[in-house]
């Protein structure tokens, strides 16, 4: 045992050592200004490789046929990967440079791969402004911008009609204190268990509770994105109006999983906040005829009526070697007859404003209320260290909704938490 | 005719020259394994361990040599962050209470397949051991139906004798309670297995004479069974031990560690921490997992050691 001790202790000297010895950071490190590069004239050729997650993965091989078309010489090769592992991935080709050409990125992990230097520059030949705001501001960093927003998502309130009816609620509200007094409406005149479903706290939480901040004026960071600034007073507010629900017992604390559609069908929850996805959803959870009996609204307003916007980005590695040809099968995925296609194939909502002027997108009403809400849908900033700082964020909404927590304190706690995992 | 031989061949001092050409020949034969291990056991093991004693971060994996190297400084943060000292003490109460469960529930099952039940035998055997080659995906499912507070069939055959059943999974008192029992009835198959082979090494004439002397079942179990299984406990209780010290998969599926970290244990805190990029605190965090695994090792095997 002694032995073995001595051993140990041996071996924790010698790795200490090589640690004092071997190791230590550059100092100033590399920070190469940012080149945007143009991209050559004429029809893009060789091979690119491509990386795309989930449904995108499986379907996009049929929509760039037609940039293989287009482009005689060219050869894109879709490779797809599954969501479970795809961060994994990405981290683990950036350190061993094997990295793609081009890939399809989730928005949350922009500022990571910024931060490993693996992305590059938008070039000037792909127009930033015809992008929705919130949905390009996720690939900027220090006011350079790596890559463009591919599809977008956006959450808004869906709601009962014929409960709300017979609260004597005729008309959608538009600012805060209408969303409460409609969910309570909802409750007690309309027969409702619940007046709305609002995620009390655990992963994700975030995303409901930081639009009625952004709602309020708040900001998570300073404008330099230097500090974060979740303690300021209108994200208290914020958070103050979100706990009201659940103290004045108008949504439910501990709501089981997974149960969002089917109370909202049989009416238990006339109300909740979600994506167009869960459009086909809760008509399937309704059965026929439910798509009569529910609509979307706009968020509320408070100063302004604010909501998450999320989807995915294309980005073009930095290792690549065929750099023209992938910046330009990008431009061709963000061309407003490739996005409504695109819209066609996957239900992938367009990024490009102006594809939302196409029939497919503007007949359908509730679809095109997401449109609207699209123009005022923010995300969350691109920091390395988002993930965390957001999971301490759900942490501490939980403690809000379930214990009582003054959301002053919580927001302070988070303030802390946050600025000591940095801003990366 | 063999036996002879070789007893009388005692081993002799062998000519150096055939001892070092047998020994080449056996490192040779050898270093295909040991290069393999080296590279991926030994190596990511001591990599790992020099992380935790550095300020390694996600970002730093394209140069993973040029880190700070800050002594114990993640260690100690770990152990005065307050989510994984609750983590830690979840962990502790999941291996308390659900080991000794899950050894109690594996023997009686053994006990009952070898002696009580002998209809359908092979039919109770498969179905107590199928839980354990689930996957914990689809139980997790069945099992979140089962414990819904509204619907669910467990608080609808309590509200039938008149009890009003919890919020089994979304209430803090029960909730880390609910994947006690969900581990238990997923893993006492394997100790149930194993405890099946152990009692055939008991031998029924020790019973009868027992039985003779007037000895009940019970105290033919306390005193007979019990006491020539010692080396088969020792082994299931060490295997589960360590199993359950590494708890995960249950509130990794069922409750992603809430309500407000009620259910969230050391192995998937440290998960989290790896995946927000916090390579150095996420693997000071595994190596103290590693070291309170060794020293319970150690304690059981002291204590149930054949004397």
């Amino acid at each position: 045992m002694k032995n073995r001790m001595r051993t140990a202790a041996a071996l924790t000297a010698v790795l200490a050592l090589v640690g004092m010895s071997a190791c230590g950071r550059d100092d100033g490190g590399t920070t190469d200004a940012p080149t945007q590069q143009e991209v050559s004239e004429g029809a893009a050729t060789g091979t690119l490789t491509m990386w795309a997650m989930g449904t995108e993965g499986e379907k996009l091989p049929d929509l760039v046929k037609k940039f293989e078309a287009d482009n005689e010489g060219v050869k894109v090769e879709v490779t797809a990967i599954p969501w479970d592992s795809a961060h994994d991935k990405f981290t683990a080709a950036i350190a061993a440079d094997t990295t793609p050409d081009l890939a399809m990125v989730g928005t949350t992990w922009m500022g990571e791969f910024i931060g490993l230097g693996a992305l590059d520059p938008t070039p000037a030949m792909i127009d930033a402004s015809k992008f929705f705001e919130g949905a390009q501001a996720t690939t900027v960093v220090n006011d350079t911008s790596y890559g463009v927003p591919w599809y977008v998502e956006t959450r808004l309130p869906f709601y009962r009609t014929d409960i709300a009816e017979k609260a004597g609620i005729t008309e959608a509200p538009t600012t805060w204190e209408g969303l409460k007094d409609m969910a309570k409406a909802m409750q007690e005149k309309g027969g409702s268990k619940w007046g709305i479903s609002l995620q009390p706290g655990a992963t994700g939480s975030w995303q409901s509770v930081v639009p009625f901040m952004w709602s309020n004026g708040g900001e998570l960071t300073n404008k330099d994105m230097t500090e974060f600034t979740f303690d300021e007073e209108n994200n208290v507010e914020a958070l103050a109006y979100y706990q009201s629900f659940f103290t004045d017992g108008i949504a439910n604390k501990s709501p089981a999983q997974g149960t969002t559609e089917a109370d909202f069908a049989s009416g238990d929850a006339p109300m909740f906040i979600s994506g167009p996805w869960m459009m086909g959803a809760v008509e399937a959870a309704g059965g026929e005829g439910f798509a009569d009996k529910y609509d979307v609204m706009l968020m509320p307003k408070k100063e302004i009526s604010a909501s998450f916007v999320g989807g995915s980005n294309l980005a073009v590695f930095k290792n690549t070697d065929n750099r023209d040809a992938a910046w330009k099968l990008v431009d061709f995925l963000t061309t407003d007859t490739t996005q409504v296609e695109w819209f066609g194939m996957s239900t992938d909502l367009p990024s490009v404003k102006s594809a939302w002027e196409d029939d497919a997108l503007k007949s359908n009403e509730k679809l095109a209320m997401f449109g609207t809400q699209l123009e005022t849908a923010f995300a969350p900033p691109p920091v390395q260290t988002w993930e965390q700082v957001a999971a301490s964020l759900d942490a501490q909404v939980e403690k809000v909704t379930k214990t009582g927590t003054d959301p002053a304190e919580a927001l302070k706690t988070v303030q802390q938490e946050a600025t000591a995992i940095g801003i990366g | 005719m063999s036996t002879a031989a070789s007893v009388e061949r005692k081993p002799r001092p062998r000519s150096k020259i055939g001892n070092a050409s047998e020994a080449r020949a056996g490192l040779i034969l050898a270093v295909p394994f040991l290069l393999l291990f080296a590279l991926f056991t030994l190596w990511p093991v001591f990599q790992s361990m020099f992380m935790s004693f550095t300020d390694t971060r996600v970002t730093d994996i394209r140069t993973p040599f040029s880190v700070n190297f800050v002594g114990f400084q993640n260690y100690a943060k770990a152990l005065a962050d307050p989510v994984f000292r609750r983590a830690a003490l979840n962990t502790g109460v999941f291996v308390v209470v659900g080991v000794p469960l899950t050894i109690a529930a594996g023997l009686a099952a053994a006990v009952a397949l070898d002696k009580g039940i002998t209809r359908f035998r092979g039919v109770f055997r498969v179905g107590f051991y199928t839980p354990v080659i689930t996957s914990i995906v689809a139980v997790a499912v069945v099992w979140r139906f089962l414990l819904q507070p509204d619907s669910g069939l467990v608080n609808t055959v309590l509200g039938l004798v008149g009890i009003d059943g919890p919020n089994w999974l979304g209430d803090t008192r029960t909730s880390l309670l609910s994947l006690i029992i969900m581990a238990t009835w997923r893993n006492f198959g394997t100790g149930m297995i194993i405890f099946l082979a152990g009692l055939q090494s008991v031998p029924w004439n020790l019973h009868e004479a027992a039985s003779l002397d007037g000895a009940s079942s019970w105290q033919r179990f306390w005193n007979i069974t019990l006491p020539l299984l010692r080396p088969t406990l020792l082994f299931v209780l060490v295997t589960t031990t360590i199993g359950y010290l590494q708890f995960f998969e249950e509130p990794f599926v069922m409750t992603q560690g809430g309500p407000l970290n009620s259910t969230i244990s050391a192995s998937m805190y440290t998960y989290n921490q790896f995946g927000f990029g916090n390579y150095g605190v996420a693997g000071a965090m595994a190596y103290m997992t590693f070291l309170v695994i060794v020293v319970v090792t150690i304690i059981q095997f002291r204590l149930t050691r054949e004397k």
